[in-house]
């Protein structure tokens, strides 16, 4: 069992690095969170899983999908903002 | 208790693969369904893994996941909206694969935990579970058009 959450997690964590567009690496990450959480649940954490889920599944990919839409938003005020 | 463990194994290693290769390739609605699903399959799992191990405090984690998981894919949903909109993901069959899965694991643990709080707790989660999954999927599907910005 920890040898199957442990494959997950390097197959995930490699998929993580090779996605090259944000927006996916986002859902990769999202992916990565979950199957982590899984990991810590097998090594018999289950606090440590419960933080993992909080900040992995849902905090991480938030953060990064907001700074990838602020980038990509065309730049209107471009001398109002510095 | 042996049995138990080999039935999480298989519903993690199976929903886990399935999902990364999901994730992994494929157009942008087809990730996004991969990532909703690993929700919906990762919580059996973990209860079958709670039961397994005998400790029924591991319950927690399930019932954190089925709260949490559906409140990541909405992130998705709401912050991808034009993307998804252009190309609505449609996975009806999928999503009620899984729940339908989630909804029998959750019997058999109760049958096997017997009346009790515990068996609540297991309701609990599989209710939130079908109910949370459900949801996602449709705001996915572009279900709440008032949503969008």
């Amino acid at each position: 069992m920890i040898v199957v959450a442990l494959l997950l997690v390097a197959a995930c964590a490699t998929t993580a690095v090779l996605v090259r567009d944000p927006v996916h690496q986002a859902l990769v990450l999202a992916v990565l969170g979950t199957v982590l959480a899984v990991l810590f649940t097998v090594l018999q954490a289950p606090d440590v899983a419960l933080s993992q889920l909080a900040v992995g599944s849902a905090l991480t990919p938030l953060l990064m999908l907001l700074a990838v839409r602020k980038v990509k938003r065309p730049r209107r005020h471009k001398g109002d903002e510095r | 208790m042996n049995g138990w463990l080999l039935t999480a194994g298989v519903v993690l290693a199976a929903g886990g693969a399935a999902a990364l290769l999901g994730v992994a390739t494929g157009p942008l609605r087809r990730r996004v369904v991969a990532q909703n699903l690993l929700t919906a399959l990762a919580c059996p799992g973990l209860l079958l893994l709670a039961q397994a191990y005998d400790r029924p405090s591991y319950v927690d984690v399930a019932l954190v996941l089925a709260l949490l998981g559906p409140v990541g894919t909405l992130v998705f949903a709401r912050l991808l909206a034009d993307e998804l909109a252009a190309d609505p993901p449609r996975a009806r069959t999928l999503t009620w694969a899984a729940a339908g899965l989630g909804a029998a694991v959750v019997v058999v643990l109760c049958a096997a935990v017997g009346p009790s709080r515990a068996m609540v707790k297991l309701l609990v989660t599989g209710a939130l579970l079908i109910v949370g999954n459900v949801i996602a999927s449709h705001a996915l599907s572009g279900g709440f058009p008032g949503e969008s910005r």
